[in-house]
């Protein structure tokens, strides 16, 4: 990641309230997660799996604070089963920033999965998206994904792919 | 040891702090246990999250001591949380693992917990929560109540409790998103905040 995509993305998450990240580190995003431990404004919160991190985001929700879950598109496979039973068992949201792992584009065979699977299981989960591929379009992304969960009570995610990985 | 009566030793001892809760038959059990925290008492769904949520919610309110309720089988569901709590170390968060050894609220299969190999307390304190005991009565639970709700580092007591339920008790009758309600509005009251603030006119 270009560190005006960083740079970018730290502001998004400023701008809609965030204080809190959990993350589990993916290589598409290795510039972006010392940027959050760096920044005094943020805590950062490593986590063991990405469920485990999606399960901390639903108390920080509970708590007042806003959170984001940082990952790469796979995590949102170990996530499933607490979003299902966080978002529509009790309607507590988790806001979601992935990298797109496996898009056209992908060189890596075992990244393939990665690509085929999220779009189908954020669908499964009704959860509403953007894939965002350039950089200018990021801070708006992650704006508009804070309203609609902070309106809807309910996960959404923004995917970042193309140039703004790559 | 039952259950039942360490939640209500607990209860004795708990006013301003925050519960979050697992499923099964000691949603029940708290629910009459503890009748004046149940809007302070989130429920939770599912295992493995029953930690995590708590630690989650120790994060975004540091002034509060926060509960959680977690079961053998919710704990040993993802024991990555408490590697998180060794390197995080919250200095409000309670943990009690509810450890009868088995699956109750599906009949009764054993956990991990039951072949008497696998210590949670001791996979704490290698996970680096320094503070991880066992306690086999009522008085050592409630000893370790006193000082874990005292602790200003993560402090977890696994309470080895009978299989049984406390039979004759009031059930709980609200769901998930309800008792996300409540506990919201719980938490906005006590702490003078907005969590689930009115619609934008626009």
């Amino acid at each position: 990641m270009k560190q005006s995509a960083v740079d970018a993305v730290i502001r998004g998450l400023k701008k809609a309230g965030v204080s809190i990240v959990c993350y589990l580190p993916d290589s598409l995003f290795k510039e972006l997660y010392p940027a959050l431990d760096a920044d005094p404004d943020i805590r950062t919160i490593r986590v063991t799996n990405e469920g485990e991190g999606a399960a901390i985001c639903g108390g920080v929700f509970l708590s007042g604070k806003r959170a984001a879950l940082i990952m790469e598109n796979s995590g949102l496979r170990a996530s499933v089963e607490p979003l299902a039973r966080m978002g529509l068992g009790a309607g507590i949201p988790v806001v979601m920033l992935m990298s797109y792992r496996g898009e056209l584009g992908e060189n890596n065979w075992w990244a393939i999965p990665h690509g085929i699977t999220m779009e189908p299981v954020l669908n499964a989960l009704r959860i509403p998206y953007r894939v965002v591929t350039e950089e200018e379009k990021i801070e708006r992304a992650i704006t508009d994904a804070y309203q609609w969960s902070y309106a809807a009570y309910y996960h959404s995610a923004v995917a970042l792919g193309g140039e703004v990985v790559r | 040891m039952k259950r039942y009566d360490c939640m209500k030793a607990l209860a004795a001892r708990l006013k301003d702090e925050l519960v979050i809760l697992s499923l099964g038959a000691s949603v029940d059990e708290w629910y009459n246990a503890a009748p004046h925290m149940r809007e302070a008492s989130l429920f939770q769904q599912q295992l493995g999250c029953v930690t995590p949520q708590a630690f989650g919610l120790a994060a975004g309110l540091p002034h509060r001591r926060i509960v959680s309720l977690d079961t053998d089988g919710g704990m040993m569901f993802n024991l990555g949380i408490l590697a998180t709590l060794g390197n995080e170390q919250p200095k409000n968060l309670f943990v009690v693992v509810w450890d009868n050894e088995m699956y109750q609220s599906i009949g009764g299969p054993a956990t991990h917990t039951a072949f008497g190999r696998v210590d949670i307390a001791a996979i704490a304190r290698g996970a680096g929560v320094d503070y991880a005991y066992t306690a086999r009565t009522i008085e050592e639970f409630d000893e370790h109540c006193a000082k874990g709700l005292a602790a200003d580092v993560p402090y977890v007591v696994v309470a080895k409790v009978a299989g049984s339920v406390q039979p004759d008790i009031k059930r709980k009758h609200s769901d998930g998103r309800e008792d996300k309600y409540i506990f919201v509005r719980h938490v906005e009251a006590s702490e003078g905040i907005t969590i689930m603030g009115p619609s934008e006119h626009n």
